[in-house]
């Protein structure tokens, strides 16, 4: 080992000393980016900061200028705020998708399975079960129902949804490609399905000496939902950031977000980042270099749903309630939408989707509809037409720049003209096809543990 | 103990039969001991449907030694490295590998390790068509090589914990040797798939060595070579088992190659061992001619 590997000590000391030489870091970058390319990171540095003063700036000022003189879509508190949910979700997504190549058709479960991780932690809901607890949230003492901060709430969220991605995808990450594609999707239609029918429950379990029997529970409200939950909640400053609190929840919502973008670009950059691109570009061979593919695709599963749970849980606190509606198919869709239009792979990218497409949801396309509205002409409400409208932008990239806004290099290069197939080709390379004749797909007798080709190209490519 | 499996007197030639190839082995370890045995196999078979690729084949690889498998096209090879690295289970024998099994076969049921547990026994291999991925630094390359030997968790890379980061550093410091060891330490940042070819090659033994394996598996390491690579691999393979100690298993159709570097060679025919032992005999062997070139090229 070479002397700069012992130079990085131990303990939590340490620790802080990393963290603070990262930010050290992080102002020669700026000042060595600032040297190479001026405009473009004095560009960059304006907007991101009009960005984060701008809720303030929407509060004080923007709101009442389009309200009173001259009508502008910018978007408001709630649709800042979704912004940064759904750029949570997109940067959770583009774990599994965007790293480790599998994709998640039915991401919006565990967005719903947060939501109501939430709902059951922080409402009045199980108080018609005698069920009462209350710690350090909003609420005083001797409230009804379960009540705990919106912080442990997160983390529990975060356990549980992990622990779903886990259970999801224990089973199913053995399927390569559509399959996996399906049973995601599958799962993305149950989870909410359970939520919405699962308002009175009658069982009777005898199990052994155990007798479990309910009788016309309601566990999730139904078709209802769950409400009031309690808003996030900063104790010993007694702030709330709910609806009604403007700019306190963009900012709640940024400070997650920031800490999403943390967790994923310290995975990308490590071991376990390195094993998903190794799956990614060839399954086969990252298994044979000793990569654990099943455990890495699990850990991706888990650690990407986990950010959806962060989302739900504050989605549904922001909201203050939560119903089953919220979570249908085509949020699944949408969120996989920003990661693709924003950049497969790259986490900036994705955010600036997911701040695109929200934009346009949220504000772009009701202000449209407000003037269709307004207009003497008749024309259709171009809010309803949401989806229409992501398709065409969907189409118009993936002519003119399908490796989306801000693309990950990597990724890019997998999408370009000439593949490695091609190159070795092109190289002249004597292709033995020794194999082809001997493992003829589905032809593999060794039963269910057999790792056996899937195609005739794998076959021959070992 | 390298010098020995060179010696023609002491490895004998076996032209067996297929219905004698279980008496090779017995007569192999009355040369060597057992223990010397790095890699052992019993009646090894691999059966795709109704076609038998690998069929009832003992083969042992001694520690130290470069053994070759060789064979006509379609011969069993490749199917034969597969099982060893755990990407195909056997439909019956056993592989033991460093006194460890690769493949267990009790009750009519063959279980066999993964291939990634199997690369943390000590397995490295390289692939006949380059697999390399392409996309990602030659220096990223070697480091997934490496991730078997690493212990940190994915929290440890969430929150950047000093073992970690050490660790990580001293990732980057053996891969940063291993790629010294290629000569490919001045383009560790270059993507892989821009490496000139004979580069992926080497890139491709380097990322097999991150692994730290005994034994080496090389599928056609000089395909496509000319002249000079294949000489400088030929070298380089050799030094890789004098300074470090590797066992090396070749697939090679070169025979030059084979002749020139094997210590043992096997040859397979429709899966079966038709021939084994040191390259002077192996080539002089009636069966091993007339497998390649016909059973008129071995009565003439």
């Amino acid at each position: 080992m070479s002397a700069s590997s012992e130079a990085i000590g131990t303990g939590i000391g340490a620790w802080f000393g990393h963290i603070a030489d990262s930010l050290g870091g992080m102002g020669i970058g700026y000042r060595r980016s600032l040297r190479k390319s001026r405009t473009r990171t004095v560009i960059l540095s304006i907007i991101i900061v009009l960005g984060l003063i701008y809720p303030v700036l929407h509060q004080q000022f923007l709101a009442e200028f389009s309200r009173n003189v001259f009508p502008l879509p910018l978007p408001d508190d709630t649709a800042m705020t979704f912004m940064m949910i759904f750029a949570i979700m997109a940067v959770g997504l583009n774990i599994v998708v965007g790293f480790a190549g599998l994709l998640d058709l039915g991401y919006v479960a565990f967005y719903a399975i947060g939501a109501y991780v939430a709902a059951f932690l922080a409402s009045p809901h199980w108080a018609g079960l005698g069920i009462n607890l209350t710690f350090l949230g909003n609420v005083g003492p001797g409230a009804q129902g379960v009540h705990l901060p919106f912080w442990l709430v997160i983390i529990v969220a975060v356990i549980v949804v992990a622990t779903f991605g886990a259970l999801l995808g224990a089973p199913t990450l053995r399927l390569r490609g559509d399959y996996l594609a399906i049973v995601t999707l599958g799962f993305g239609e149950i989870v909410p399905l359970v939520f919405k029918n699962l308002s009175s429950l009658t069982l009777s379990l005898t199990l052994g000496p155990i007798v479990i029997a309910v009788n016309n529970v309601n566990l999730t409200g139904g078709v209802q939902g769950i409400n009031p939950i309690d808003p996030p909640f900063l104790p010993f400053f007694n702030i709330l950031f709910d609806s009604r609190s403007g700019p306190l929840a963009v900012y709640l919502g940024i400070f997650l977000l920031a800490i999403a973008v943390v967790v994923a670009r310290n995975l990308q950059f490590s071991r376990i980042g390195r094993s998903w691109m190794a799956i990614r570009e060839d399954e086969t061979a990252a298994q044979m270099m000793g990569v654990n593919t099943v455990r890495s695709k699990l850990l991706a599963f888990a650690l990407g749903a986990s950010l959806a749970g962060v989302a739900g849980s504050f989605q549904a606190s922001y909201l203050g309630a939560t119903t089953s509606d919220f979570f249908e198919f085509s949020t699944s869709i949408l969120v996989l939408i920003m990661v693709i239009l924003g950049g497969v792979g790259n986490v900036w990218g994705v955010i600036v989707g997911a701040i695109a497409l929200t934009y346009i949801d949220k504000t772009f396309l009701p202000y449209l509809g407000q003037r269709v509205q307004d207009s003497p002409i008749p024309l259709p409400n171009p809010a309803q037409y949401n989806f229409l409208v992501y398709g065409i932008i969907l189409l118009v990239m993936m002519r003119f720049r399908p490796q989306g806004f801000l693309p990950d290099r990597q990724r890019e290069a997998e999408l370009s003209v000439i593949g490695l197939a091609d190159a070795e080709v092109a190289m002249g390379m004597p292709i033995d096809v020794d194999n082809v004749s001997i493992a003829p797909p589905g032809q593999d007798e060794t039963g269910p543990g057999a790792r056996g080709p899937e195609t005739i190209d794998e076959a021959r490519d070992l | 103990m390298t010098t020995d499996m060179t010696s023609p007197s002491e490895t004998p030639v076996t032209a067996a039969t297929p219905a004698t190839t279980s008496s090779i082995p017995t007569m192999l370890t009355g040369n060597i001991d057992p223990a010397m045995m790095l890699v052992r196999s019993r009646g090894v078979t691999k059966k795709f449907g109704g076609l038998t690729a690998v069929n009832n084949v003992d083969f042992d690889i001694p520690r130290g030694s470069i053994v070759s498998l060789i064979g006509p096209n379609g011969a069993g090879k490749t199917t034969f490295f597969n099982m060893i690295t755990g990407y195909y289970v056997p439909t019956a024998g056993e592989i033991t590998f460093d006194d460890r099994p690769i493949t267990t076969e009790s009750k009519k049921k063959v279980r066999s390790k993964k291939p990634h547990e199997v690369t943390a026994m000590g397995i490295g291999r390289t692939f006949q068509n380059i697999r390399l991925f392409g996309a990602m630094s030659v220096l990223d390359n070697v480091r997934v090589g490496l991730n078997v030997h690493l212990g940190s968790h994915w929290w440890d890379s969430v929150l950047r914990t000093p073992k970690m980061l050490r660790e990580e550093q001293a990732a980057i410091d053996e891969a940063m040797d291993l790629l010294r060891l290629v000569d490919l330490d001045k383009r560790s940042e270059w993507w892989a798939r821009n490496l000139p070819y004979g580069d992926q090659r080497r890139l491709e033994i380097a990322r097999a060595l991150a692994t730290r394996p005994k034994l080496l598996l090389l599928d056609e390491p000089t395909a496509g070579m000319n002249n000079s690579e294949t000489r400088e691999m030929t070298d380089f393979i050799r030094k890789l088992r004098s300074e470090r100690g590797l066992t090396v298993l070749l697939i090679e159709h070169d025979m030059r190659v084979v002749m020139d570097i094997s210590d043992r060679i096997t040859v397979l025919d429709y899966g079966q061992v038709i021939a084994e032992g040191a390259p002077a005999e192996v080539r002089a062997n009636p069966r091993v001619i007339e497998a390649y070139l016909g059973r008129g090229a071995a009565e003439a």
